[in-house]
């Protein structure tokens, strides 16, 4: 699946890197992301994320790798997963960049990834559009947190 | 993997006991009728649970009755019951009908209407169809129940907006009047449809159509009825909908939200939505007309 | 969460193929393995396993059901049943006759479905059209005779005995 989206923000480039670098803040942003924590700065995180497809739950570790690094210009990441009880592996590749408008930020997000297993072969079109949601709710949340 | 791992089984006698079975088991239980999805998605083992409620116990869930102008379907009924019912063959034909040619036969033998529609496959005939006869869904929780409209009912595929705590209990139709004319039309290589068109059109005295019902399902996330179509139908007579149908099916197909899948492209879905609109159209007008054309296209079932 | 520690054993007292059977199975077998595993009754097939080919196709009080996709504890107290109870003794039923006759059968995989789901037909509707019988099979496949000898047979012993004995 893939999902593209462009969002404008009202804080400039510099305060939104602040804020995708921090953690427990983009925790919160990320709809069923549970927990993350740092494992080399900048560099590699563990996350976990559950989500819901109709009736099936997932539940899954992620390993998070930070792949390119533009300081407020571009964030480029790598995260692979998978959950053991229902067999689905995750793999995903997200770009983001940053330009500056008007004195906020326009945040380009480009989100691509795989479902592998059962899941992934029955649940293609509720996978898409869970994604298509998923980065929906991230933008909403990322504005109001970089308002706050 | 074939086997299931194992599970307990209640059998609640009354829906009481089923609510209070999901208040104290919640996600470690599933509701079970048929089992026609349920038991597919444990074999694959996308699911998991510690106990079945068995809904076929319950009193009354399974009956089809009348009910002021409107046909109750309950949710346990099966779809060989809903094609057999003499009630439904009175009041609403095309449910009938289109329950004869739901998946295969040992799954009208054994699967539910219920389990259909809370399930939310897209790809569902009856979902598309209902959505025609302005179903109305009543979900019964401890807490109280609720009708909920189906267009409200289906969020998107595999989504309901059933709470954990709620059984959907039956399904309500709205036969439409006398002097309608309709067709459903179900068109897919698979197991389950890759596209369904139900099309009613009430004829007036003085010939107009009005109004119009026209549901496109299987093709995106939920079944969608058309309400440009339908106000573009309304007060015209179905001979002049039949002269303009390829105009009128190009413009239905626009509208309606399409997604790729195994099935097809969006691309392929909406062009195979503006082929079936416009020979749902032709059908409904010949019938109209006093004419049966017995239509056989490719991969289709006419009903 | 912790897998159930006491699933669920029921008891079963049914008839398959006109006897009467007594056994305990757990709430979670499947009807197609008591049939083949416990009763030796190997001509229900595991063949999709999603039924949706319709080889593991029985008869439960006459209704065709998917023994792969069917619990075992739904036949308590019901009759059930299988390509063995067809034939009465070496007296094959006017089906299989048929299908002998009409060159129906090939690598025999389908068949034991076939025959079952065909018996439910004729039960129903004594003297099916071809394409009642087409519409019927929808949901049994077979990979060998290209269905048109199926049929045939079919409704051949529906004009010919107005549904089996």
């Amino acid at each position: 699946m893939r999902v593209t989206r462009e969002l404008a923000l009202a804080v400039p480039p510099g305060a939104l890197w602040t804020l995708l670098w921090d953690v427990p803040r983009m925790v919160a942003c990320v709809p069923g992301c549970v927990e993350a924590r740092e494992v080399e700065a900048h560099r590699r995180y563990a996350a976990r994320l559950t989500q819901k497809v109709g009736p099936i739950r997932l539940s899954l570790p992620l390993d998070v790798e930070v792949t390119e690094v533009e300081p407020e210009r571009r964030l480029a990441l790598r995260a692979r997963g998978r959950d053991p009880r229902i067999g689905a592996e995750v793999a995903m590749r997200v770009t983001l960049d940053i330009d500056a408008r008007d004195g906020g930020s326009v945040l380009r997000i480009d989100a691509e990834g795989r479902v592998l297993g059962t899941l992934g072969a029955l649940g293609h079109g509720a996978i898409q559009r869970k994604a298509e949601e998923s980065v929906d709710e991230f933008g909403a949340r990322l504005r109001e947190a970089a308002r706050g | 993997m074939t086997r299931l791992r194992p599970f307990a089984l209640d059998r609640p006698a009354s829906l009481e006991e089923v609510g209070a079975l999901l208040a104290e088991h919640g996600a470690d239980a599933a509701l079970y009728a048929g089992g026609t999805e349920l038991l597919l998605l444990l074999k694959a083992g996308l699911l998991r649970v510690q106990r079945l409620i068995d809904l076929k116990r319950v009193p009354g869930l399974a009956d089809i009755t009348a009910d002021d102008g409107t046909v109750v379907l309950g949710a346990t009924a099966r779809h060989r019951t809903v094609e057999r019912s003499a009630l439904l063959r009175e009041r609403c034909p095309l449910v009938a009908g289109v329950a004869r040619h739901v998946a295969n036969v040992r799954v009208r033998h054994v699967g539910t209407v219920g389990g259909n529609l809370a399930f939310a496959d897209p790809h569902s005939d009856l979902a598309t169809l209902f959505l025609a006869l302005d179903a109305e869904l009543t979900l019964w929780s401890r807490a109280g129940e609720r009708r909920v409209a189906l267009a409200d009912f289906v969020r998107g595929p595999y989504e309901t907006v059933r709470r954990d705590d709620e059984i959907l209990t039956g399904v309500r139709l709205r036969p439409w009047p006398a002097g309608t004319v309709s067709a459903y039309l179900k068109f897919g290589v698979h197991e389950r449809p890759s596209l369904g068109v139900a099309l009613a059109a009430t004829i007036g005295p003085d010939g107009a159509v009005a109004p119009a019902r026209l549901a496109v399902g299987c093709v995106g996330p939920r079944p969608q009825r058309c309400p440009e179509f339908e106000r573009e139908a309304a007060g015209r007579s179905v001979a002049e909908l039949a002269g303009r149908a390829a105009a009128l099916a190009e413009a239905a197909a626009d509208a309606v939200e399409t997604t790729g899948d195994l099935h097809g492209s969006a691309d392929y879905k909406r062009d195979m939505t503006r082929v079936f609109v416009r020979r749902a159209i032709e059908i409904v007008a010949a019938r109209a007309a006093g004419e049966d054309p017995h239509a056989r296209y490719p991969y289709t079932v006419v009903v | 969460m912790p897998d159930i520690r006491t699933p669920s054993s029921c008891s079963l007292a049914l008839t398959v193929n006109g006897r009467p059977v007594t056994l305990d199975v757990p709430a979670h077998a499947l009807l197609l393995d008591v049939l083949r595993d416990r009763l030796g009754l190997k001509g229900a097939k595991r063949s999709c396993d999603i039924q949706v080919c319709g080889a593991c196709t029985v008869l439960v009080d006459g209704a065709p059901v998917s023994a792969c996709t069917y619990l075992a504890v739904e036949a308590d107290g019901r009759a059930v049943l299988t390509v063995e109870g067809l034939a009465d003794g070496e007296r094959l039923d006017p089906l299989q006759e048929a299908f002998i006759e009409h060159g129906a059968v090939q690598c025999g995989f389908c068949t034991s479905g076939m025959l079952l789901s065909a018996k439910a037909l004729l039960d129903e509707d004594p003297s099916p059209t071809p394409e009642r019988v087409v519409q019927y099979l929808r949901g049994n496949l077979c990979r060998c005779t290209g269905y048109r000898k199926l049929v045939d047979a079919i409704v051949a012993c529906g004009a010919a005995r107005g549904g089996t004995a």
